[in-house]
């Protein structure tokens, strides 16, 4: 469902955002949900600030010692997408964000692996 | 396309498509040593695959998830971890099994060491992945392999005696070497279930875009492409069983294999042998190397498809661009085809209740597949075959590796 037609509505953040199909606005696939993360904000109910793709978020989630120590190696190569909430534009199979796969971090390997390796093969 | 046409098509991928290095090595290990007796095994093995791959296709048409987006999702990455890295490890080794498969037929077509052979078979098999589509792979080696009813062929010139043959569908204590007796039936069953053909077979059922309206058209094919098939699996062992078993010749003997086929059709036989021992492994490679690159991209949300270019979804086409060397490689070290193949077939059965279970899940859950449920028939014959097959290959594993 679109998300700015929705009325009062209750989603589990765990099963129905996390870990879902992301993809960019043409359709592309761009990865998955691998984070969300809150906006804890003083007085006021914390809110769904983004979703994060990429990067070592997965690895977080499974081992922090080796996630530590990938992002120390990679430095900002590690670094996630975070991509803000009110760019998720619809919420059904996929989840589907207002950006353009060309341009994110989350297609950063993509692309690097394209450019480097894939392209350099004939007939790519 | 017209249904009809459809099912039709469908049909006979299940049939050329069926046999690969594993059911031909392992129908034909049995037959040589045992005659008929492990018929039932395979009988088990076929069932079981049919029913995995009717659900595995109803999965994608209800719910348009392949099976590893669904995993992932349903389950979180920690859990799908396991069954990931579990299929690719089997299915790795599988498909090193068909690369030999491949260089095998080519060693008995020219005389040439099959090691010699792993680098243009590999080169050949990244070109059609890098090339060709999902069409070409899928229908044109299924319709290539059909050189493989050869050995219906071969079975019925050698009248085999149904009776005995349909004695054999019912298991039954082996009469001496029970090690190898136990160890065959799960290496059969593991071939039969090979988990890349049910997740090769969800892949390709949103490639194809399927939506509910295919159902019955996916239960006709499941049931009736896999019957078949093993059909295939079963006429390769009652030509063991009436070619090798009598003449006390094992499987093991490289040279002696092609009789399977030269015994009842001639010099015409010998070279039937060769080319659907070749063209049935070339076409499972080219499956099992897509499977991997399904699984990876599927598993993290990169782009995937076989009908993209491949700079238009660069990592999926770097797995099957890595899988394959590295699969060649295996090959190339000298390591014995047939004990990869066989061994590989053992593990394939032993990781059974990782692969299925988690799918059972997902069949059983209204989220994913609505109405459309499994039924109880299918829950309990898919979970008795995976945890039995496991059960007995946790024994006959290590008795068949370190001897009894």
């Amino acid at each position: 469902m679109a998300l700015h037609r929705m009325g009062p509505h209750r989603m589990e953040l765990g099963r129905e955002v996390l870990d879902q199909q992301v993809i960019d606005a043409h359709d592309r696939q761009i990865g998955r949900v691998d984070g969300i993360a809150l906006e804890l904000r003083p007085g006021k109910p914390a809110r769904v600030a983004y979703v994060v793709v990429g990067g070592t978020t997965l690895l977080w989630r499974l081992h922090r010692g080796l996630a530590a120590w990938v992002e120390r190696r990679l430095g900002g190569e590690g670094h996630p997408a975070r991509i803000p909430w009110r760019q998720v534009v619809k919420i059904g199979l996929d989840v589907k964000v207002a950006v353009e796969a060309e341009q994110s971090p989350a297609s950063r390997w993509e692309r690097w692996i394209r450019d480097h390796i894939v392209s350099r093969i004939p007939g790519a | 396309m017209s249904k009809l046409l459809e099912i039709a098509l469908g049909i006979v991928t299940g049939i050329g498509g069926f046999l690969e290095a594993g059911s031909l090595a392992t129908a034909a290990q049995a037959g040589a040593a045992f005659g008929y007796q492990l018929a039932w095994a395979l009988l088990l093995g076929v069932v079981c695959i049919a029913f995995l791959v009717e659900m595995a296709g109803r999965l994608a048409a209800v719910s348009r998830h392949t099976l590893p987006d669904a995993m992932r999702e349903r389950f979180g990455i920690a859990f799908f971890l396991v069954p990931l890295v579990t299929v690719a490890l089997v299915s790795f080794l599988v498909l090193a099994s068909e690369v030999g498969g491949v260089c095998l037929a080519l060693q008995f077509a020219s005389g040439v060491s099959l090691r010699w052979w792993t680098i243009p078979v590999v080169l050949l098999l990244w070109l059609f992945l890098w090339k060709g589509t999902f069409g070409l792979v899928e229908k044109g080696a299924s319709l290539l392999g059909l050189v493989t009813l050869a050995f219906v062929v071969g079975a019925v010139r050698l009248h085999p005696d149904p009776g005995k043959l349909a004695a054999g569908l019912l298991p039954s204590l082996p009469h001496q070497d029970p090690a190898s007796y136990w160890f065959m039936a799960v290496s059969i069953v593991g071939a039969s279930v090979s988990p890349y053909l049910f997740y090769f077979y969800s892949a390709g059922a949103i490639e194809d875009e399927w939506d509910e309206d295919y159902i019955p058209i996916n239960r006709i094919i499941a049931g009736l492409g896999m019957t078949f098939g093993g059909g295939v699996a079963v006429a390769v062992l009652v030509c063991a069983a009436l070619v090798l078993h009598p003449a006390g010749i094992q499987v093991d003997r490289y040279e002696q294999i092609p009789l399977l086929l030269a015994s009842p059709l001639g010099r015409a036989g010998f070279w039937l042998f060769v080319a659907s021992l070749g063209v049935a492994c070339f076409g499972a490679a080219l499956e099992i190397a897509l499977q991997l690159a399904y699984l990876a991209a599927q598993g993290f949300g990169w782009r995937w498809g076989e009908n993209l270019r491949p700079r238009e979804a660069s990592r999926f086409a770097l797995v099957y661009t890595v899988a394959l060397p590295l699969a060649g490689l295996l090959i190339a070290t000298g390591i014995d085809p047939l004990k990869l193949t066989v061994f590989s077939m053992a593990l394939t059965a032993l990781s059974l209740p990782v692969t299925v279970v988690p799918l059972l899940v997902l069949m059983n859950d209204p989220d994913y597949l609505r109405e459309r449920t499994n039924g109880w028939i299918s829950n309990t014959a898919v979970l008795a075959v995976s945890v039995v097959a496991c059960i007995v290959a946790l024994v006959a594993i290590p008795l068949e590796l370190f001897g009894s």
